[in-house]
C-alpha cells in the first residue's frame, strides 16, 4: 500500500443477524481524489461508511483511513475524518454557532482555530445568515449546509458524506454538490449518493455497490463502457392510429417493439398524457430508430416521439444493480420499476413523476434496516 | 476528560435550551413546598425544628418524577433522531459520551437537590430563626440525597440506553425507581428471606440512615454500587451497537 491511500477498504463484510449487509467489500481511495459511492438503498452505501467511521464493527475485513485501522485507534481514525451521516442529524435545540462550538470543543480545538474555520467554513458552505438561529428553524438544506460545516471544522484531509444531497430541492441539491466540489479541490472526499447526476458532476471516480457488493469501480468513463445498452424512448398516441388504422394497446406495442432485432427488453414509463411511452433497452451500438419508425408506418400507428439516449450513467446504475432492491425487501416488483431512485428526476425530465409511492416506500424499508 | 466535559457541559446546557429544566425546576419546587408544609399538617405537625420531612420527599419525588423525566431522552433520543451517531463519530470515547451524559444528567438534578437547601438555610440561618438546628442529620441528609440522586440517575441513564423510546423509558425508570423505593415498605408485610431482601435493596430503608444523621459505609457503598453497575451497563450497551 502507498502512502497515499486515504481510504482502505479489503474484504469488508458485515452481518446483522442472518442479513448480509456487505459481502467482502474492497476498494480503495486515493489522495485527493472525489469518489461517488453509488448503489441503491439498502445496498451497503451506509454501513461501509460507518464502518470506515468507526461507528460500527466489521464482522471481518480491515478498514483503514490513512493507514490506520480501525479497530487498532478509531479515535484516531475520526481525527482524520470529517463524516456527515445519512440526513445530517444535528441537536435541533442548539444555536447554529452554539452547535459548531461544541464540535470544535469536542475535536479539541482552541478558541483561535476554531475562529478561523468557523470563517471559512462560513463562507465555504454560505452559514453567515443562519448562524444564530436554532437548528430547529432551519430548512433541510441549511441543515446540511450545519452538517458539511461540521465535519469540515477541524480541516480533515478525509470526508465521508453519507447521502449529502438527500431529501433536498434541486436547488439545494446544485448548491451542495457546489460546495462538495469547492471541498474536494483539495480534499479527499468519499461521496455516498444515489444520485447518478450528482456523480457525474462533481467526481472523477465511481464505486458502485450492489447487495453488498462492489459490482463496478472505475472511473466514470470506464463505467459508462461497461455495460452497454441504448435507450430509445417512443411515444405512441394511444387513442388514434393513422386514418383507417387503431390504436395499439400497451402490450402489443411492446410485443412488437421487443421483436425487433437488437431490441432486449422495454419497460412502460408513466405518464400524464394519452400516449403510451415505452422505454426499449437495444444492444450496445446499436441503433434501432430506423426500425422502430418502420415498425409505425407499417402498424399504422402514430409515433408522437422518438429518441436515442447516448449511454448514460443512469442506465450504466440501473444495468448494474437489477433486482437489487426487489429482492432486499422481500417485495418482487416487475424486473422494470425497481430501481428507480426519486433523485435522478431533475434531470431526468422525461421521467419526472416515476413510482412516488414506491420510491417513499423504499426509503422506509431501508430506514428500518439501518436502525 | 476535556471531551467528557464538552458533552456534559452540553448536555446540562441542553436541559436550558427547552423547557424541560424550568418546568422539573419549579414544579419539584412547588409540589416540594406543598408537602412540606401542608400535606397533613406537615412540617408544623411534628413541633421539632427538623428537616425530616424534606429527606422524605425530596428523594420520593426523584424517584418518581425528576429523575425519569430528566434522563429519558439521555440515550433514547440521539438514538432516534440519529444524533448520536454524529456525537459518536466525533473522536470520543464511548465512554466520554456514557459519563458525559450522566453528568449532564446528574448536574440538573443535583441542581434540584442542592436547590432545596434553601429550606434550612431560610428557616433557620437568615431570614428567619425559627429555633435551633441540629445541622449533623441536615449535613448527613443531603449526602444521602447526593448519592441516592447519582445511583438513580445511573439507572435511569440506563434504561435510556436500552428503551426505544423516550416514554418508554420514562415508565420503565418511574417504575424501577418507584419499587426500589416503597421496596422497604412492602418488606413490612413479609417474612424470611424476601424480607430481607426487599428491605436489602430498598432506597427507602437506605435513605433512613442518613435522615437521622447516621452515614454508614453499607448504605454509602450500595448506592456507590448501584451507580458503578448501571453506569457499566449502559457503556456495554453503547459499545454493544458495534457489533450487533
Amino acid at each position: 500500500m502507498t502512502a497515499d491511500v486515504m481510504i482502505q477498504a479489503s474484504d469488508l463484510t458485515k452481518r446483522f443477524g442472518s442479513v448480509r449487509a456487505l459481502d467482502k467489500i474492497s476498494f480503495e481511495v486515493e489522495k485527493g481524489e472525489v469518489v461517488g459511492f453509488l448503489g441503491p438503498n439498502g445496498a451497503g452505501k451506509s454501513t461501509t461508511m460507518r464502518i470506515l467511521t468507526c461507528f460500527l464493527a466489521p464482522t471481518s475485513g480491515t478498514a483503514k483511513v490513512r493507514g490506520i485501522d480501525v479497530f487498532d485507534d478509531p479515535l484516531e481514525v475520526r481525527r482524520n475524518l470529517g463524516y456527515l451521516p445519512q440526513r445530517a442529524p444535528l441537536y435541533t435545540d442548539m444555536v447554529v454557532r452554539d452547535y459548531l462550538k461544541f464540535v470544535a470543543d469536542v475535536r479539541g480545538l482552541d478558541a483561535a482555530a476554531f475562529r478561523k474555520s468557523l470563517e471559512s467554513i462560513i463562507e465555504v458552505c454560505g452559514l453567515a445568515q443562519v448562524l444564530d438561529k436554532d437548528i430547529s428553524a432551519l430548512s433541510h438544506g441549511f441543515r446540511q449546509r450545519v452538517g458539511l460545516g461540521q465535519a469540515l471544522l477541524h480541516n480533515p484531509q478525509i470526508l465521508v458524506l453519507d447521502e449529502p444531497t438527500a431529501d433536498l430541492d434541486p436547488n439545494e441539491k446544485a448548491e451542495v454538490i457546489r460546495y462538495i466540489k469547492e471541498i474536494g479541490k483539495d480534499r479527499t472526499v468519499l461521496l455516498s449518493t444515489h444520485n447518478l447526476s450528482e456523480v457525474e458532476e462533481a467526481c472523477a471516480r465511481a464505486i458502485i455497490v450492489s447487495k453488498g457488493k462492489v459490482v463496478a469501480d472505475g472511473p466514470l468513463e470506464e463505467i459508462r463502457a461497461k455495460t452497454g445498452s441504448v435507450r430509445y424512448v417512443v411515444t405512441v398516441d394511444e387513442r388514434q392510429g393513422q386514418p383507417g388504422k387503431s390504436a395499439p394497446k400497451v402490450s402489443e406495442l411492446r410485443a412488437a417493439l421487443e421483436r425487433i432485432q437488437g431490441a432486449v427488453r422495454s419497460r412502460e414509463l408513466p405518464t400524464d398524457e394519452k400516449v403510451h411511452k415505452i422505454e426499449l433497452s437495444g444492444a450496445k451500438d446499436s441503433d434501432l430508430r430506423a426500425e422502430i419508425f418502420q415498425l409505425m408506418v407499417a402498424q399504422g400507428w402514430l409515433l408522437l416521439e422518438l429518441r436515442r439516449d447516448a449511454q448514460s450513467l443512469d442506465a450504466v446504475f440501473r444495468d448494474l444493480t437489477r433486482g437489487d432492491e426487489a429482492l432486499d425487501r422481500g417485495l418482487v416488483y416487475g424486473d422494470d420499476t425497481a430501481e428507480e431512485d426519486d433523485d435522478q428526476r431533475d434531470d431526468e425530465d422525461e421521467e419526472s413523476d416515476e413510482d412516488e409511492d414506491e420510491d417513499e416506500g423504499s426509503d422506509e424499508s431501508a430506514e428500518k434496516k439501518d436502525a | 476528560m476535556n471531551t467528557l466535559l464538552t458533552i456534559a457541559k452540553r448536555e446540562f446546557r441542553a436541559y436550558f435550551d427547552s423547557p424541560l429544566a424550568y418546568v422539573v425546576i419549579c414544579l419539584s419546587f412547588f409540589g416540594l413546598g406543598l408537602m412540606f408544609f401542608m400535606y397533613q399538617g406537615g412540617y408544623w405537625q411534628i413541633d421539632r425544628a427538623t428537616l425530616q420531612p424534606l429527606f422524605e420527599y425530596v428523594p420520593a419525588g426523584l424517584a418518581v418524577l425528576v429523575v425519569p423525566v430528566v434522563t429519558m431522552r439521555l440515550m433514547a433520543e440521539e438514538r432516534r433522531s440519529g444524533t448520536l451517531e454524529m456525537l459518536i463519530t466525533l473522536p470520543v470515547k464511548d465512554s466520554d459520551v456514557i459519563m458525559g451524559k450522566y453528568l449532564g444528567a446528574l448536574g440538573l438534578v443535583l441542581t434540584v437537590v442542592l436547590a432545596s437547601l434553601a429550606y434550612p438555610i431560610l428557616m433557620f440561618k437568615f431570614p428567619w430563626s425559627l429555633g435551633p438546628m441540629d445541622m449533623g442529620p441536615v449535613i448527613s441528609g443531603y449526602v444521602g440525597l447526593v448519592l441516592y440522586s447519582a445511583a438513580a440517575v445511573a439507572v435511569g441513564l440506563l434504561v435510556s440506553s436500552l428503551a426505544d423510546s423516550q416514554a418508554v423509558s420514562f415508565f420503565i425508570t418511574f417504575f424501577v425507581l418507584g419499587a426500589f423505593w416503597i421496596s422497604g415498605s412492602m418488606a413490612d408485610q413479609l417474612e424470611g428471606t424476601w424480607a430481607n431482601v426487599l428491605h436489602y435493596v430498598s432506597f427507602q430503608s437506605r435513605m433512613t440512615g442518613f435522615m437521622r444523621g447516621l452515614i454508614d459505609t453499607r448504605d454509602v457503598v450500595f448506592f456507590l454500587s448501584i451507580t458503578v453497575l448501571a453506569l457499566v451497563v449502559s457503556f456495554r450497551s453503547l459499545e454493544r451497537r458495534k457489533w450487533a
